[in-house]
């Protein structure tokens, strides 16, 4: 199985500099489908699941290696040396910007800049450092996930199916979007929403641009100043969209928000 | 007089419904909502306009709610049977499924997100006991497998460190038969014999066994030109070794075969073995071979009882034993791994059954 097939890697459009999307926790690359297409004319847009999420090969997943989001950022690297990357810019959503972030670090040289949508570099409150959550509250969500697997996974792709005007979409979302192992679904959460990697933030050396939404309940504005704070020379912009999905929300804000950073 | 219709109040539908009511606003505010919800959770509709969805949810929710059905519902428009808690005014939570629909203009530009929301307390409760009783039959059954897979790997080092000790003996009495003995002595050492080779054959067949419940497979070493006869006349004179008992064999076998030598030694003497266990104590265990238009044949007769028809059908399965005295009981396995020997050289084991007799049939083509 080559890395292409595991993370299910699209590439498309032209342009000398690659632009990697990478979504986060709960979704796949379809979290991209409103902005990416606008990036395809002047860049190698790649996008790309994490393994456990949408199209990518669930065989692959291994307990120990997707213990911390160092071996989604392997996954990462492993890509972008198969795809050659170099200089390339790197847009990260939720964990997938720490993601990105520790992908720089390991493989110096690979991404000029990084694109940060609603990072988090810790989502567990710690003394003065404040991440939005509490421990118990995260355990909560943690055992809630069982929850909503089932509506998920099968309620979810009836509807999904209906869409007229793609009709490749429905395959792509029926045979992807809705597809989450509840095993992996409840890893992931763990793993994002335990990690911690303030301490990485400082060894950042590429060009970095913060996306700040408003009223983002897993990302609060404090989380965002705090990253631009630690990441030497970054940028912070705050968007005038509300939640944690600005990438669906306000695709244009976004969009226009990278070109001018990019 | 007639009575008169009732007519269907639509407000008062609305407020009243079986069902809460929640519209909110593209910035996920509450726009609208009805008396059923408020009833439900305790804040008035004056309290709920202008506040957040998410803050009705508890902090999981939310959290759930942002990284996977808000997304949903910006890419397909709605969203079906999801299973939030609210959170009451008093702090209490309230399960609720919830189904959501989006409202756009004619031009498309988004109005509404409209939600309808369930009552569900006893679904979860039900649902979350489906998954603990599933969480609780799964780790059984790991742990079950584990111990499975140990008591496996414990057979087959076994069986393995037996091979060495019962070769020894093996050979030493075979030593002691070359040698001038006096009569009895020889019936002893034949009795010897006999009984080492039944063992190392039962030792064969645990350890296939074994190997084929971890994963190995029944492994053949296939030859071409085989002298068959020479090595089906050496398996009958083991068994006769150890038995008083009167072996025929009729080998007549022209053809020079390609099988693995090894493997159909172990068949023929565990069908042996088996006739003389089960057999009629004054009939002849029978072995016929030959080969004939292409295919080879071995069978093994013995008289004696018919084997009653239920039994038949089981008689291939690993562990299936006759009712024999205690002594004589084997494991149960030697039907069982010569089937998957007929098997993996693409030929068949069979057995028919009269009131007279008691037949197994081994049939495997003979490759040109």
């Amino acid at each position: 199985m080559s890395v292409i097939e595991r993370n299910n890697v699209h590439v498309r459009g032209t342009g000398s500099t690659a632009m990697m999307f990478a979504h986060g926790f709960g979704c796949d690359q379809n979290m991209w489908r409103f902005v990416a297409p606008s990036f395809e004319r002047d860049y190698r847009v790649v996008l790309f699941d994490h393994v456990g999420a949408g199209g990518s090969d669930l065989s692959a997943y291994r307990p120990d290696k997707y213990a911390s989001l160092s071996g989604y950022a392997d996954d990462v690297v492993e890509i972008g040396r198969e795809l050659r990357l170099k200089d390339a810019v790197f847009v990260g959503h939720s964990v997938s910007a720490m993601i990105g972030a520790l992908a720089s670090l390991k493989a110096p040289g690979m991404f000029e800049s990084l694109v940060m949508v609603g990072p988090s570099p810790r989502y567990i409150d710690d003394g003065d450092y404040v991440g939005g959550f509490s421990e118990a509250q995260i355990e909560e969500l943690l055992e809630s996930l069982a929850d909503n697997h089932m509506g998920w996974s099968a309620a979810m792709a009836p509807a999904i199916m209906g869409n007229p005007d793609r009709p490749e979409l429905g395959q792509e979302l029926t045979n992807s979007f809705c597809r989450t192992d509840p095993d992996i679904a409840k890893a992931f959460a763990r793993v994002t929403f335990k990690s911690d990697n303030r301490r990485d933030l400082e060894k950042i050396t590429a060009r970095t641009l913060v996306l700040q939404c408003s009223d983002d309940i897993i990302a609060g504005r404090q989380v965002g100043e705090y990253v631009h704070a630690h990441v030497a020379g970054s940028r912070l912009v705050f968007l005038g969209a509300t939640g944690h999905c600005p990438n669906l929300s306000a695709p244009d804000e976004v969009i226009s928000a990278i070109r001018t950073f990019a | 007089m007639a009575d008169v219709e009732p007519i269907e109040d639509l407000e008062d539908l609305y407020e009243n419904a079986p069902c809460g009511y929640l519209s909110l606003r593209p910035d996920g505010t509450i726009a609208k909502s009805n008396a059923t919800l408020s009833a439900w959770i305790g804040f008035t509709p004056e309290q709920l306009v202008g506040s957040r969805f998410l803050d009705l949810l508890n902090v999981a929710g939310r959290i759930f709610y942002e990284t996977h059905f808000a997304p949903l519902l910006r890419m397909q428009g709605s969203f079906n049977e999801v299973a939030l808690d609210l959170v009451t005014a008093s702090g209490a939570r309230f399960p609720v499924l919830a189904n959501a629909l989006v409202r756009r203009d004619q031009e498309g530009k988004l109005l509404f997100i409209r939600i309808t929301l369930f009552n569900a307390a006893e679904r979860r409760q039900y649902e979350r006991g489906l998954v603990a009783a599933k969480d609780a039959a799964q780790s059984t059954l790991n742990e079950e497998r584990e111990v499975s897979q140990l008591r496996e790997q414990f057979i087959a080092v076994l069986g393995h460190d037996l091979r060495n000790p019962l070769a020894s003996i093996l050979g030493v009495a075979e030593m002691l038969r070359r040698k001038p003995q006096t009569e009895q002595t020889m019936t002893y050492l034949g009795l010897l014999v006999g009984a080492a080779h039944r063992m190392s054959s039962l030792i064969d067949n645990v350890l296939d066994f074994a190997r084929g419940r971890l994963g190995a497979g029944l492994d053949l070493s296939m030859e071409a030109d085989v002298q068959l006869a020479a090595m089906l006349l050496q398996v009958v004179e083991e068994l006769r070794a150890g038995t008083d008992r009167e072996i025929d064999a009729e080998i007549s076998i022209a053809h020079t075969v390609r099988c693995d030598p090894v493997r159909l030694g172990q068949l023929t003497s565990n069908l042996l073995g088996n006739a003389l266990t089960h057999g009629a104590a004054d009939t002849p265990v029978r072995l016929r071979a030959f080969t004939d238009d292409g295919v080879l044949e071995i069978s093994v007769t013995n008289g004696g009882k018919q084997i009653p028809a239920a039994a038949l059908e089981r008689l291939f399965q690993p562990f299936f034993r006759r009712e024999v005295r205690r002594s004589q009981q084997g494991l149960g396995l030697g039907l069982s791994i010569s089937s998957e020997i007929a098997k993996a050289h693409g030929g068949t084991l069979t057995v028919q059954s009269s009131e007279q007799e008691t037949r197994f049939t081994f049939r495997m083509p003979l490759s040109p």
